[in-house]
């Protein structure tokens, strides 16, 4: 058992190393910088209060967010859920929908515009606006989305904090990217991008 | 912490010849789209399955753009720029570390 001074040393460290990393996830779960905020402090008080129960400290960023992510889930959730997406949040993570059946009727026209020489869409396309197709994803692949593809958490990692398993993850995963192409190409269809003239810029 | 995707390659994916241009996604497609996320994140580790779906993603065309997408929306979504913690946020978690 390391010295309450190590202790204090090693917890200070790997919560400043991933101070923006916990942010960053409270703001996107609570879509809220005052609740962002409130949710770390409280989600480090309570790290802090159960840091003895952390088996493993290369584990402590897994830890964390688990943290985060389960604070949130007790006391911060129902409030960050705007009434006009209740539905659309609440729709159940592992339903038996198909993801084929999402590929399958994918617009035709999806893959020849993506395909297009120029690859003018990911040209104009600007990382806050992949940032809004992602808030706009249901709330478990959202999170499963920004934990792998964003904050680099293998599939293992990201089991561990929503506590699910890693064949759930994988799941998940595959929905919800066939649901970010169908929101990106929702967005290219809006914004005009799917236009070939307004696509190469002109 | 080691940054994960610091080491991946510029791409994985690897054209051969597109013999396979199917009018509609078929069940190869499917199943290659089943293994396609956990590859692109380095998550994929059976051989079989990779080599498999290297050969898929090698020869059709549709699957490959689509992978080609993917990867790319991988790349942009690393990058990304991510809020960072406010300084509010930091000098009250400073408190409270001190408070320790």
């Amino acid at each position: 058992m390391p010295l309450d001074s190590d202790l204090k040393r090693f917890f200070s460290e790997n919560v400043e190393a991933n101070m923006d990393s916990i942010y960053s996830l409270a703001l996107r779960l609570t879509r809220n910088r005052a609740d962002a905020e409130d949710l770390v402090a409280e989600s480090v008080t309570k790290a802090w209060a159960s840091i003895k129960k952390l088996d493993n400290p290369d584990r402590f960023r897994p830890w964390l967010f688990r943290i985060v992510h389960n604070t949130f889930i007790s006391d911060y959730r129902k409030k960050s859920i705007r009434p006009a997406e209740t539905a659309y949040d609440e729709a159940p993570c592992e339903g038996t929908e198909d993801v084929s059946a999402i590929l399958v009727h994918q617009p035709n026209d999806f893959l020849n515009w993506w395909a297009n020489p120029e690859k003018a869409f990911f040209n104009n396309l600007l990382g806050e606006e992949i940032n809004a197709a992602i808030d706009r994803l249901p709330e478990c692949f959202r999170v499963t989305v920004i934990l792998i593809n964003i904050e680099g958490l293998s599939y293992d990692e990201a089991a561990e904090v929503l506590d699910v398993s890693p064949g759930t993850i994988r799941s998940r995963m595959n929905r919800g990217r066939t649901l970010l192409q169908k929101e990106l190409w929702h967005y290219a269809n809006e914004a005009g991008l799917t236009t070939p003239d307004k696509a190469a810029g002109a | 912490m080691p940054m994960r995707q610091a080491s991946r390659p510029q791409t994985k994916l690897q054209v051969h010849d597109m013999t396979h241009e199917p009018e509609e996604i078929d069940d190869s497609c499917l199943e290659a789209f089943d293994y396609l996320y956990a590859y692109l994140n380095d998550e994929l580790k059976d051989k079989a399955a990779i080599a498999k779906l290297e050969h898929h993603l090698g020869h059709c065309k549709s699957c490959f753009s689509r992978a080609q997408m993917e990867e790319e929306l991988n790349k942009r979504m690393r990058q990304s720029d991510q809020e960072k913690a406010p300084s509010t946020l930091k000098s009250r978690l400073q408190d409270l570390m001190d408070e320790l």
